[in-house]
């Protein structure tokens, strides 16, 4: 049987990267006693996996995982599941529901279109404008580039990102300028936050310390 | 456990901040308003290595399974995260409850490598804790403790710690934390405490032994000035580990380590006398953890760990007297649970090859063998119990059945080697290429053949514990020498970086002479000397020069000479002769002059070779 969980990343565990999650995942069902379904072949691995990697140090507020049991534990229904995973979860990993996907026949990265991004940046000098002059100085412009790191040849290659920023507002509160951002998220298109964040800082001459700010992941969006 | 949003900013400029985090899978939580001493458990490397570490496990699970006891862990933070706490005046903390280390009771380290030494300087002072002993003796700082395989030559640090504890650890380091515990519930002052430690079984105190040295720089008399401290230190044992706890709980690190596994130790101790190795003295005598037990406790941990990856913990896997039921049991139920079974450090006969065969399937991994030397003469001397007959044929029987990569191991420098060992080495890795060609035919495939030297450090506690090492130069020039030879079809050559070798084995054989030059080593920048990025020869070099004259020496190079390049004599007063290990000195005398004389001893299995152990223990606990 297919499931799909919802879980959040919060506290310090968001110091563990997308590949230390997925381990963790697996082995937190082996903990449980839940049967994984595995791939056939030499090198057999469970079916399980997320809709949207999250970056190193991002807090997640709704992310999801899908996976295939082996064992049916239709008798016991999935909050059966939930609550031996809960159990054993490490600090940090919050599991919020659980529904059965019997009809899904595509992965729910394929599914993934957008995802919606707090964003906290900690100011070195108070901004002048107000969330209405930001907002039409920075999408008023006809491109925002951002240099990009390329997937395998590592050049930084300039790109537009403007047309994978679906939605966005700006708050500045402060010291600290907040940004709610709609961004293409998947394997179609996708755009990080990081590069929207070295954007903002040029648009605004920001002086800020990178390490300072603070990105959320709050909703991911599916296709249909 | 919530941290500090200043923290936070400092995890975000470091590589890898899961080190830094704790709360991993049965990390244990107690408060500690709750319990009445509370230690560190730092091993002085970064966290992967740490993690990796099957005894830190076993002594976390031992002090925490007591109530009046809370045992966190501390690691060595990369340089990155070094500079920023210190440029932050962030001190080194705790994982469990981030508690700065000068703030627990006991700061405890686990003596792995020679090559660590530095980072234990290092560590105390991030944590705000000065160095040397003297240094701490008005104020209030924790207990510095140290234990494990090089705390049986703990002179090197002696004027570091307050106490090491030499042997086995289960059992000393709980009594150790709870005379604490008591003494601090008495009100006694540090001495008094000392005194009580004194006491336990395999715990050394330094400060109540005074050496002096002769004209010659070798030491000429060890003075004891505390009644309560021993003429010898005799090394704590667990006489059974079948009884002793063992972790089923282990630590799951979130990140990548070197070894993320579940790890079952079947047996302590070795029979074979290799005279070179340290662990096959120090660790005697056999004893064995029953297949009934070894499969509970592997099952238990995989159930609370979640691990995909099983593997043994010995000095020789298939030397338990049970193994081939054993190995087969946990086969099945590895199979299972889609759990991988590894079996390091297998002897190749008909047996391990099937049980190989069988777990690697068709992902077969490099087969290793260490020979150790290249000739049987020198294999003789060094005690190695292996022929060229058993390579060979077990090399045949691998390539038919499919492996492709041969791994070998050889140590060079040993006593009485020449440049005829080292042809040896040559000549068994064409030899097995040979046989790949003679199985696979004229081109042989994709057969390769890893030939891995290192350089003999003379140890400590071993029949080989006078001999001179041999020099940078010596080494290098054979290493030359093996690159020309080697120069094979098939064959890599490997070899280890010569300084590094070289310091080890003055650290291994120092006296407290050789702390003044840790120390000054340490004030001009070297850590993490085991890390050929981090390891600065020169800053050593240095650093041997600067503490020449102040030691009585009248150079850096003499100093080294003395330490290292000389062959001691049998009546010189060794810095580790106050230890008792069990195995008695004229056993390392006895088996030294065999060696001079390529005599071989045979497995003690096959009759007791008189080392001297059971005078203080039973040899083969729950062998079969």
């Amino acid at each position: 049987m297919k499931y799909i969980i919802c879980f959040k990343k919060t506290g310090v565990i968001c110091y563990t990267s997308h590949l230390d999650i997925l381990k963790i995942f697996k082995r937190s069902f082996k903990r449980a006693g839940i049967k994984l379904a595995y791939s056939q072949g030499f090198n057999p691995h469970p079916k399980m996996g997320f809709a949207q990697p999250l970056s190193l140090g991002y807090k997640g507020y709704d992310e999801y995982i899908e996976f295939e049991t082996a064992a049916d534990y239709q008798d016991k229904g999935p909050e059966a599941i939930l609550e031996a995973l809960r159990a054993i979860m490490p600090e940090g990993i919050t599991l919020v529901s659980i529904k059965e996907a019997p009809e899904m026949k595509k992965t729910l990265a394929s599914m993934t279109e957008a995802a919606e991004y707090e964003i906290r940046i900690r100011l070195g000098l108070p901004l002048q404008e107000n969330a209405r002059e930001l907002w039409k100085a920075y999408m008023g412009q006809e491109t925002i580039m951002a240099l990009k790191k390329q997937k395998k040849k590592k050049d930084l290659v300039l790109v537009d990102i403007k047309p994978k920023i679906r939605e966005i507002t700006f708050n500045p509160k402060g010291d600290v300028l907040v940004i709610n951002a709609v961004l293409d998220a998947g394997s179609d298109s996708n755009l990080s936050p990081e590069l929207l964040i070295d954007t903002v800082i040029e648009t605004f001459g920001i002086e800020c310390d990178r390490a300072e700010t603070e990105v959320s992941r709050i909703k991911l969006q599916f296709k249909g | 456990m919530a941290i500090d949003k200043d923290l936070e900013t400092i995890l975000r400029r470091v590589e890898k901040p899961a080190r830094y985090i704790g709360g991993e899978v049965n990390m244990v939580r107690k408060n500690p308003d709750d319990v009445s001493v509370r230690i560190g458990f730092a091993f002085p490397d970064t966290y992967e290595i740490g993690m990796s570490y099957m005894g830190m496990q076993i002594l976390y699970n031992i002090l925490n399974k007591n109530e009046k006891i809370y045992c966190e862990r501390v690691f060595a933070p990369a340089s990155d995260m070094e500079e920023i706490m210190r440029a932050k005046g962030r001190k080194l903390y705790t994982l469990e409850t981030f508690t700065p280390v000068d703030k627990l009771d006991i700061l405890g380290f686990t003596l792995q490598y020679e090559m660590s030494y530095t980072n234990i300087l290092n560590m105390m002072d991030l944590g705000g804790i000065p160095v040397r002993r003297d240094d701490r003796i008005s104020g209030n700082y924790p207990l510095i403790i140290a234990g494990g395989p090089c705390a049986f030559n703990p002179e090197p640090l002696a004027d570091f710690a307050d106490a090491f504890l030499i042997g086995d650890g289960e059992e000393t380091l709980e009594k150790v934390c709870i005379a604490f515990a008591d003494a601090k519930a008495d009100c006694l002052d540090r001495t008094s405490l000392l005194e009580k430690l004194a006491l336990i079984d395999g715990v050394y105190i330094p400060e109540f032994y005074e050496i002096e040295y002769g004209e010659n720089h070798e030491i000429s008399k060890v003075n004891r000035i505390n009644d309560s401290a021993p003429e010898t230190v005799t090394r704590a044992i667990v006489k059974d580990i079948e009884k002793t706890e063992f972790p089923v709980k282990n630590l799951v690190p979130f990140i990548d380590v070197v070894h993320d596994r579940a790890v079952v130790e079947t047996f302590r101790g070795c029979t074979r006398g290799c005279r070179f190795c340290q662990a096959g003295m120090i660790y005697r005598p056999v004893r064995e953890r029953t297949p009934e037990t070894i499969e509970k406790l592997a099952m238990e941990q995989l159930d609370n760990t979640g691990h995909e990856e099983l593997s043994l913990l010995s000095l020789s896997t298939s030397d338990h007297s049970q193994f081939e039921p054993m190995a087969t049991g946990l086969m099945g139920l590895c199979k299972g649970r889609n759990v991988s079974l590894s079996l390091p450090s297998l002897r190749l006969d008909s047996f391990s090859f099937k049980v190989l065969d069988e777990i690697q399937g068709y992902r077969k991994s490099g087969l290793t063998f260490a020979p150790e030397a290249g000739t049987q003469r020198l294999r003789d001397v060094i005690n190695k119990n292996i022929t060229e007959e058993d390579i060979f044929s077990a090399t045949r029987q691998a390539v038919e059945l499919g492996w492709e990569h041969i791994k070998l191991y050889f140590m060079i420098g040993l006593p009485t080697e020449t440049y005829d060992d080292l042809d040896g080495i040559a000549d068994i890795a064409r030899k097995i290429m040979d046989i790949n060609y003679d199985v696979r035919g004229r081109k042989g495939g994709r057969f390769r053949v890893t030939v891995s030297v290192s350089n003999f450090v003379p140890k400590p506690h071993t029949p080989f514990q006078w001999e001179p090492q041999n020099t940078a130069e010596e080494f290098v020039e054979k290493h030359n020498y093996l690159s020309t030879k080697l120069r094979i079809k098939g064959v890599t050559f490997n070899y280890h970086e010569t300084a590094t070798s070289n310091l080890e084995a003055v650290f291994a054989r120092g006296d407290r002479r050789c702390g003044r030059v840790l120390e000054e080593a340490w004030k001009s920048g070297c850590v993490f000397d085991g890390w050929t990025e981090h390891f600065k020869p020169e800053l050593w070099a240095q650093a041997f020069e600067n503490c020449a004259a102040e030691l009585g020496f009248s150079s850096g190079s003499e100093m080294e000479h003395f330490y290292n390049y000389r062959e001691r004599s049998r009546e010189e007063i060794l810095p580790w002769d106050m230890f008792n290990p069990f195995v008695e000195k004229s056993y390392f005398v006895s088996e030294r002059n065999k060696a001079l004389k390529c005599e071989t001893t045979p497995d003690c299995r096959e009759g007791c070779t008189g080392c001297g152990v059971n005078k203080y223990t039973n040899c083969f606990v729950n062998c079969k």
